[in-house]
């Protein structure tokens, strides 16, 4: 079935000039392993489509049951350069959360 | 148990709420408290203030805090830390030195740090070989030579604690890294030196945890924020750090939350490679960090590690980068989305017509999709019936008077438009656009220098 990351997993995303950074934690360290496994560099590129146009690294950290997310070019600029509303990227954290990922219901205990 | 030393943030950046400061001077029993006022822009913008006017250019809130707070803070020996000094650094020690004067506060000492503003220096440093190439790849140095506003290096913990050494109650900096105004006073007390790596790296750990304010007690917590206490009194962090171990925890008596899950969100916050967080001090390794719940309020942070500080520092250039103006317009049901699409149509028609010649132009609704952009939720069950929607339309431009073109053609859409247009918030102004150019310059290129003044 189709969840909202936002389910399973919380974070908060940072800015460091046009790079954006979300962290992500297991809301349970049992969902930490769905979200190594749905929450793909591939799966954020393909998400964030023409918002993020710079590389994406995921960085895992599981004795926190999570990750690191480093979006480039990934602000409109940045910034003042940036002309979107949320210059900093403060909101790119919830708009990571509502990615839809893939579970099966007996993995959701 | 070895010594240990309390540490507060006081504040999460320029604007923040002094409450918190003040409560945690009153109330918890602190060491030091240390506050940050300056995000990667801030200084350019203090940068433009001085240039208007040669006193200002520093974070004034700050001096507003210490008429509240100093007197107390120096009875109950608790060491102030801050970058507030910005681009103007002695001019808020001029200000602080006067303050606390009048409070009779005799032998009051203030240290505060220069150097870190290279602007006067960069065509020197040049002419020496270096090439300020950017650190992100992007743009070459001498496209922005011409046009910098500021140019700012982040230091490390050494001259803050030469203040400390000549016995500052208060030290003021520029661009000291955020995390180095807690770092500072820890290494000073518990004698950490280059090559205690483990011990500068929870120093580091400590100050990042605490530079962001609130953020790190239960604001901004997307776990449940529902589930923090009296926001309306939120307390900001404390850090208890000794040699073998290291607290957060927050004041008694305040709102707020500090548990495994609003520590976490804090942890990772802007740090980017967590085996790598560079600072001038110390190369962090969190990639193994451990949080513990270890009572009400109080987590324990384990696993930190560090390694060899970083060769070069960072070198931060603010540049004139142009022209932007943003612009509202609102609407309501029925189709209120439709109606703000229409505006925007009819708006860029008009801009078309004459002749803007804009770098990028950036249209949103308040209400649908300005924050998420790309991935907000468009279903047109959730759009159609929207009971109001904002027209935002932002430009960018080099030329100041063509992002100025729209800026007379809002408010006559409320006459000549779509039904039920209104305009708010007044004519909108045309601002300054700085870009950001970081770069690396090595440290012995950089003289910093440790000052002293007593009131007597």
């Amino acid at each position: 079935m189709e969840i909202y990351l936002l389910q399973i997993a919380h974070g908060r995303s940072g800015d460091k000039g046009d790079t954006s950074n979300v962290c992500v934690f297991a809301r349970k360290p049992e969902y930490y392993d769905i979200i190594k496994r749905e929450v793909t560099v591939e799966k954020v590129r393909e998400y964030f489509g023409d918002m993020v146009k710079g590389d994406i690294i995921r960085y895992d950290v599981p004795s926190l049951d999570g990750f690191n997310f480093v979006m480039h070019h990934a602000l409109g600029g940045g910034a003042t350069h940036s002309l979107r509303l949320d210059t900093l990227g403060k909101s790119m954290g919830s708009a990571f959360m509502r990615m839809k990922i893939n579970v099966r219901e007996d993995e959701l205990v | 148990m070895s010594k240990q030393i309390s540490i507060g943030g006081g504040q999460g950046f320029w604007g923040d709420s002094n409450d918190a400061a003040i409560h945690m001077i009153r109330t918890a029993e602190l060491d030091y408290m240390a506050c940050d006022y300056l995000a990667e822009l801030t200084l350019s913008i203090m940068q433009r203030q001085k240039l208007k006017n040669p006193q200002a250019g520093y974070a004034r809130d700050f001096l507003k805090l210490m008429d509240i707070i100093a007197e107390e803070a120096y009875k109950k020996k608790v060491g102030i830390l801050t970058n507030a000094g910005g681009m103007n650094i002695t001019a808020c020690v001029d200000k602080l030195k006067e303050m606390v004067e009048c409070k009779g506060l005799r032998g009051y000492k203030i240290g505060y740090v220069l150097g870190d503003d290279l602007l006067d220096r960069i065509p020197e440093l040049a002419a020496e070989g270096i090439k300020f190439e950017n650190m992100d790849g992007i743009g070459c140095f001498d496209d922005i030579k011409d046009k910098i506003v500021n140019a700012n290096v982040y230091y490390g913990r050494e001259p803050i604690m030469d203040c400390l050494g000549m016995g500052a109650d208060t030290v003021l900096t520029g661009r000291a890294a955020d995390s180095a105004l807690f770092l500072a006073p820890l290494a000073y007390r518990m004698g950490w030196k280059d090559g205690d790596w483990d011990n500068l790296a929870r120093g580091i750990m400590a100050g990042h945890l605490l530079e962001c304010g609130g953020q790190g007690a239960g604001g901004n917590f997307q776990y449940d924020w529902r589930s923090v206490p009296d926001m309306d009194q939120l307390g900001f962090p404390i850090a208890k750090v000794s040699d073998d171990d290291f607290i957060i925890t927050k004041a008694p008596d305040c709102g707020g939350l500090i548990s495994r899950e609003s520590v976490s969100e804090q942890f990772l916050y802007e740090v980017h490679d967590p085996a790598n967080y560079i600072t001038p001090d110390v190369t962090v390794d969190v990639s193994r960090a451990t949080l513990t719940n270890v009572g009400e309020n109080q987590v324990r942070v384990g696993n930190v590690h560090g390694k060899e500080k970083p060769d070069m520092l960072k070198l931060c250039i603010g540049y004139h980068a142009g022209w932007k103006v943003v612009t509202y317009l609102s609407f309501a049901w029925p189709n209120a989305y439709e109606k703000a699409q229409y505006a925007a149509d009819i708006l860029m028609k008009k801009m078309q017509r004459k002749g803007m010649k804009a770098d990028e132009v950036h249209i949103s609704y308040l209400g649908i999709n300005a924050l998420h952009l790309g991935v907000a939720d468009m279903r047109p069950e959730l759009v159609d019936n929207a009971n109001e929607c904002v027209l935002r339309i932002a430009i960018r431009a080099q030329d100041k008077a063509e992002v100025e073109k729209i800026i007379p053609e809002i408010s006559p859409l409320q006459l000549n438009g779509p039904p039920g247009a209104s305009f708010f918030g007044g004519r909108a102004k045309a601002t300054e656009v700085i870009g950001l150019y970081p770069t690396l310059i090595p440290r012995d290129a950089v003289k910093l220098t440790s000052h002293i003044v007593e009131v007597k």
